[in-house]
């Protein structure tokens, strides 16, 4: 891809999965993200770039965990084995799904078998609320309730619930709704639609948010599940209108303390908000599951923004705006937003075309 | 290395078995080997130990709080503390209040973080008397620091729901607009407010909200947020039915477009590209006034806003099939 510095953004994310200063430390709860986030970024570069790492499968496979919840063997990932306690429940939702999108990028999902592939359904299982339909990340650690009492549920812990599954093997919602009850799931993303289209909680529509709902429709396929018409052209119009401009009108926006004209082509997460590059994934994403033609002139605009605004040239890596320093996150989400225009990357399931071929 | 205010020392038995990581014990394959200080460490044996005991006493309590210190997000250890805060302090209140105390000056060390907004609705929902003013200082200071902070904003509408207080929220999003105009998650929350009141309140509320909205256009005419906000509640509250009063309103924006000869006009230019698309809107909603509708997307697409060309000219489409 032109004006995509491969070789500078490849060193920034290895420096990533190699030896990490002790200050990292704090991020240990979620350190198979930051293998994650590595891995499928250097997928993005290269269908090679993966490949000396295919040695961590087995490193990797140790953080998996199996137990008795209420009777029933469930299995999941822990984030760090210095995190983790046996007979306590320290496996998460989000912690799975990195590690199962990383046995994907290093090209090796056999790593899983059968039986733990069920353990996992059963621990997503669990961790759907038989009440609204929600899902929060974790069980509770002491096995005194089922759920985790301190985990929020959002649209968020849906989409990784279903994909997880998806991954596993369980591709229709007739397959799924052997371990998750679909309608309950439908039904709890429908209470997020927000009045003037997207989704978000208590009626403030966000893109992150939106993309997870729309993912997990997507993912479903099954012709929107009863969302209005109205509701997904009200949806398109809000995303389109997140891509911030400089002309026309919007220069008229001197006040506006979280406008910059600089940001021209990139997009938002929230009205009135600073263009941000991992909003450019999002927001693309859920573009493009609404409408099935793209348009170019929007898309140039974006790529414009990432190439040139947030594109590290000295040590690699995206960051989110022009005044921050690049960040391992914002460089993962930025190559899959460049992989989405030049269509080598699959947005509902956030994995690289070539690796969804090959693994599913 | 730590001072612990409690004895573990009864622990090590349990923990000593458990292989350390880091650079000084390199696994094969090892990814993202995070060089563990021994603090660090030493922070995790004494926290794993109480844990696989499944213990709930202070010292338990105490060993949370030093492991999420160093790890804010650590799950798990959220989870655990809650257990062992009901264990230990059953109904009391003022135990729990306590226990917010230490959730304050947590989180304001620590703004980032979103289990410290799930853990305190834990923690309310188990007080016997939670009390909504107790939150408002914590939830000021968040906003103060961050006046668009979005998890800040759904804890005070959780808060809203679960104390059943409206009263005071309007002039609670007036306080935050007056002091920022584009402050779009204080426009959302007076429209939370207005879905959370009983259908015939809202209706009755409309106009006076709506001469809000329009009082805030007048500062700023290109501004979003009121835009959406005079849309909401027309389309959620009122039934879509716009009168002749905003449209005129409106019109005061939007230069001249809908001149006979607008396009050869150099002198009247639009103001606002939501007030345009405000009233293509409602122009859109029957075929006598849809050719207005017209005029107002070709002004959006080619001069107004016209990086999102492809919206408007898909907009223009659909009114003429």
């Amino acid at each position: 891809m032109q004006g995509v510095l491969t070789d500078k953004h490849s060193k920034f994310l290895k420096r990533h999965l190699g030896v990490l200063p002790s200050r990292y430390q704090e991020h240990d709860a979620n350190k198979l993200s930051i293998v994650g986030y590595s891995l499928l970024g250097l997928s993005c570069l290269s269908d090679e770039a993966t490949d000396p790492f295919k040695g961590s499968r087995s490193w990797l496979r140790r953080h998996y965990r199996t137990g008795l919840f209420n009777g029933k063997k469930i299995g999941g990932f822990c984030p760090s084995q210095l995190l983790d306690v046996e007979n306590a429940t320290s496996i998460s939702l989000p912690n799975t799904l990195f590690a199962l999108w990383s046995f994907i990028c290093l090209k090796d999902t056999t790593v899983l078998t059968e039986i733990d592939r069920v353990d996992i359904c059963r621990f997503v299982s669990m961790c759907q609320s038989p009440n609204d339909g929600s899902f929060v990340g974790s069980l509770d650690v002491l096995k005194e309730s089922t759920t985790s009492p301190t985990e929020s549920n959002d649209s968020r812990m849906s989409y990784i619930a279903v994909v997880i599954l998806y991954l596993l093997g369980l591709k229709t919602p007739e397959e799924m709704s052997e371990f998750i009850d679909i309608r309950g799931l439908v039904e709890y993303l429908k209470t997020k639609c927000c009045i003037n289209g997207g989704f978000g909680e208590y009626g403030e529509a966000h893109a992150g948010y939106t993309s997870c709902a729309l993912s997990v429709f997507a993912i479903l396929k099954t012709e929107w599940h009863g969302l209005s018409e109205t509701f997904l052209e009200e949806t398109l119009a809000w995303l389109k209108m997140r891509q911030v401009s400089s002309q026309g009108c919007h220069c008229f926006q001197n006040e506006n303390e979280y406008f910059d004209a600089q940001d021209n082509g990139g997009f938002q997460g929230r009205e009135n908000k600073f263009a941000d590059s991992c909003y450019v994934f999002w927001c693309l994403n859920s573009i493009r599951i609404i409408e099935e033609t793209h348009t170019n002139e929007t898309e140039r605009g974006a790529m414009r923004f990432l190439l040139e605004r947030t594109q590290n040239s000295l040590i690699g890596g995206f960051s989110k705006n022009d005044e921050e320093e690049p960040d391992l996150y914002h460089t993962c989400m930025s190559l899959a937003a460049i992989g989405l225009m030049t269509g080598k990357f699959n947005g509902p399931l956030f994995l690289p075309t070539h690796l969804v071929v090959a693994a599913l | 290395m730590v001072e612990w205010k409690f004895d573990y020392s009864d622990l090590d038995k349990i923990t000593e078995n458990k292989p350390e990581t880091g650079p000084g014990v390199s696994e094969k394959g090892e990814l993202c080997g995070i060089m563990y200080d021994d603090e660090y460490k030493e922070i995790m044996r004494v926290f794993r130990g109480v844990l696989s005991l499944k213990e709930k006493s202070e010292r338990a309590l105490y060993a949370t709080e030093v492991a999420i210190l160093a790890v804010p997000a650590f799950y798990t250890a959220w989870n655990y503390r809650f257990d062992i805060v009901k264990a230990l302090y059953g109904d009391s209140g003022d135990q729990l209040d306590r226990e917010l105390d230490w959730l304050d000056e947590f989180t304001l060390a620590n703004p980032k973080n979103y289990q410290i907004w799930s853990y305190r609705q834990a923690v309310l929902k188990v007080h016997p008397k939670p009390i909504f003013r107790r939150e408002l200082p914590i939830l000021a200071a968040m906003l103060d620091e961050d006046s668009k902070n979005y998890h800040v904003w759904s804890y005070r509408r959780w808060c809203v729901q679960f104390f059943g207080v409206l009263d005071e929220e309007l002039t609670f999003a007036d306080a935050l607009i007056v002091r920022d105009v584009f402050n779009n998650s204080a426009w959302c929350h007076r429209m939370f407010v207005m879905k959370e009141l009983e259908v015939d309140l809202a209706q009755r509320a409309a106009s006076a909200e709506i001469e809000y909205a329009k009082a805030k256009i007048l500062i700023a005419p290109q501004n979003i947020s009121p835009w959406n906000y005079l849309r909401g509640i027309y389309n959620g509250i009122l039934g879509s039915q716009f009168d002749a009063e905003i449209v005129t309103f409106a019109l005061a924006f939007a230069g001249d477009v809908f001149d006979a000869h607008g396009d050869a006009s150099p002198t009247a230019n639009a103001q606002s590209s939501f007030a345009l698309e405000f009233l293509a809107a409602i122009y859109s909603q029957n075929e006598e006034t849809a050719p207005k509708a017209i005029a107002a997307y070709n002004a959006l697409s080619s001069k107004y806003d016209p990086i999102r060309k492809s919206l408007w000219d898909h907009k223009i489409a659909r009114l003429r099939t």
